[in-house]
């Protein structure tokens, strides 16, 4: 801090270009600037000019604090279960007349509305904050360095913070983690360390620059208007596969009955259907491998397996349609096969035939 | 914000010119809106206990001629603070915007605009005020000026 300008009004010879601009800046004039207004009177008695005379007063500009914490986007963060290093992104930013540190914080919903209107039922792991050092808008591991407060923000500047946490394995698609980033006005007392919490002037004006606080109430719990504290909501939300799996068998025919009423007698022909759902809204599942150990009793029919088929009806009542391509193979009695990616609100099947021995 | 008020020769008559006893003052108030508690919002002058960026001010000077001659050609020079913008409210005055070489009204006076063109000037290019009395003051008599600015 202690960035006291002092503004001192020169009786003239001020040119122009100084005193016509007008800054664009939202913080105004600097903490402590002195504001000193002159005026001078010339006037003469009987026809002879008397000598100038000049009256001043100063004004001393307080220090107002104005900080503010903004999501970057208005989206949740979509994440898969078991993903690691996830960011939200938040805007800090220092409207204050005045250099300060922010000191900053991020903590974790527990249960009510995140900041997108889901319910916050689980939390992040290993969550830590991170400046953008590079400036360029994302996060970068191993670049952007790890913070717990901002320093010498002049005024008028922002920082981009992200909130960069793990996802537990056991998370569930549409489950939702809603975080806060509050900041915290600090006073600027050198570069390379973080000031003192600045309080507010109370009581009556003193000589000296006084501070007032001008932010406004955020989000996260404990921040409301004028407590030199600033802050914002953000929230992951959970998209993973959600899927289903049932299996359903039919005899198809029989070496006396044919495929008429055909039994399960040895020599019968049995069809298994393993059919996979992954429920609507969900994410889409990659790489749905299925592994069916046979029963002992029964040998696979060569070349009967088929992947990737469409089912219709409802299970375990619906028909296994035989429009899958071949594949999937069988290694020490178990068979095997790889379906293809199942978007949400559709369903794959793995077909196959055994005998009964 | 303590006001240090160099010259108040109102309130310290004592304070005279050995010559002729002409004094002035410079005072500065901020105006604030006061809720009256029926919705509505008055707006008060203040001295300038606390004073933020975008406040808004009035300056006033009274003059007072204390002498037992008249004063003439009675000028009154008002550099403008480099931290305040001009808000109007001296209409008699004249204004300047080179720093006080050139004087005149806002549309009279003009303005070089970057991109080659001219406008006249507006209030935030105003450097100076200069107040030119035209009657003398007579022995004993008092007035007051008075202008507006806002904190940068």
């Amino acid at each position: 801090m202690s960035n006291i300008i002092k503004i001192l009004a020169v009786a003239s010879g001020v040119t122009a270009g100084v005193l016509g601009a007008t800054p664009a800046l939202a913080a105004g004039t600097a903490a402590g600037a002195t504001i000193t207004n002159t005026a001078t009177l010339n006037y003469q008695v009987g026809g002879v000019a008397q000598t100038a005379i000049n009256a001043s007063n100063n004004i001393t500009v307080d220090r107002k604090i104005t900080l503010t914490v903004a999501e970057v986007g208005s989206a949740t963060t979509s994440v898969a279960p078991g993903s690691s290093a996830q960011v939200t992104s938040f805007t800090v930013t220092n409207s204050s007349n005045d250099t300060i540190d922010l000191g900053l914080t991020a903590a974790q919903l527990s249960g009510g509305t995140a900041a997108h209107g889901g319910t916050d039922n689980f939390d992040l792991t290993g969550l830590g904050m991170f400046v953008d050092t590079n400036g360029n808008g994302s996060y970068d591991a191993g670049t952007d360095q790890a913070v717990t407060y901002l320093d010498e923000i002049a005024a008028d500047a922002s920082r981009t913070v992200f909130i960069v946490g793990n996802v537990p394995l056991t998370s569930a698609n549409g489950d939702v983690a809603g975080v806060t980033l509050v900041a915290q006005a600090r006073s600027g007392s050198g570069a390379g360390s973080q000031g003192a919490v600045i309080t507010e002037t109370s009581g009556a004006n003193t000589a000296a620059m006084d501070t007032v606080f001008a932010d406004a109430a955020g989000p996260a719990s404990g921040d409301g208007a004028r407590d030199g504290k600033a802050s914002d909501d953000d929230d992951y939300t959970v998209s993973a596969p959600a899927l289903t799996v049932t299996k359903q068998s039919r005899v198809v025919s029989d070496p006396v009955n044919g495929s008429t009423n055909p039994k399960l007698i040895p020599g019968a022909v049995v069809e298994y259907c393993i059919v996979v759902q992954n429920a609507a809204g969900s994410a889409s599942a990659n790489s749905v491998t299925i592994s069916d150990p046979l029963p002992a009793q029964t040998s696979f029919v060569t070349a009967s397996s088929f992947l990737n088929g469409t089912y219709t009806g409802s299970t375990p009542t619906g028909t296994c349609n035989l429009d899958g391509t071949a594949g999937g193979s069988v290694a020490a009695g178990t068979l095997s096969g790889t379906l293809g990616t199942i978007a949400a609100g559709t369903t794959r099947t793995l077909y196959f035939q055994v005998t009964i021995n | 914000m303590r006001i240090f008020l160099t010259l108040l020769a109102i309130l310290a008559p004592s304070m005279a010119f050995a010559a002729n006893n002409v004094t002035l003052s410079s005072l500065v108030f901020v105006e604030k809106a006061v809720p009256d508690g029926a919705g509505r919002k008055h707006i008060v002058l203040e001295e300038p206990k606390s004073v933020m960026p975008g406040d808004r001010l009035v300056f006033i000077l009274n003059y007072r001629n204390a002498g037992r001659l008249p004063a003439s050609d009675f000028v009154v020079t008002n550099p403008l603070p480099a931290a305040v913008v001009y808000q109007g409210g001296a209409e008699s005055a004249q204004v300047s915007i080179d720093g006080g070489r050139n004087w005149g009204t806002l549309p009279a006076l003009r303005v070089l605009e970057p991109d080659g063109r001219w406008r006249s000037a507006r209030a935030e290019d105003v450097t100076h005020l200069r107040w030119v009395l035209k009657q003398a003051i007579p022995a004993g008599a008092f007035g007051k000026l008075s202008f507006r600015g806002v904190v940068r």
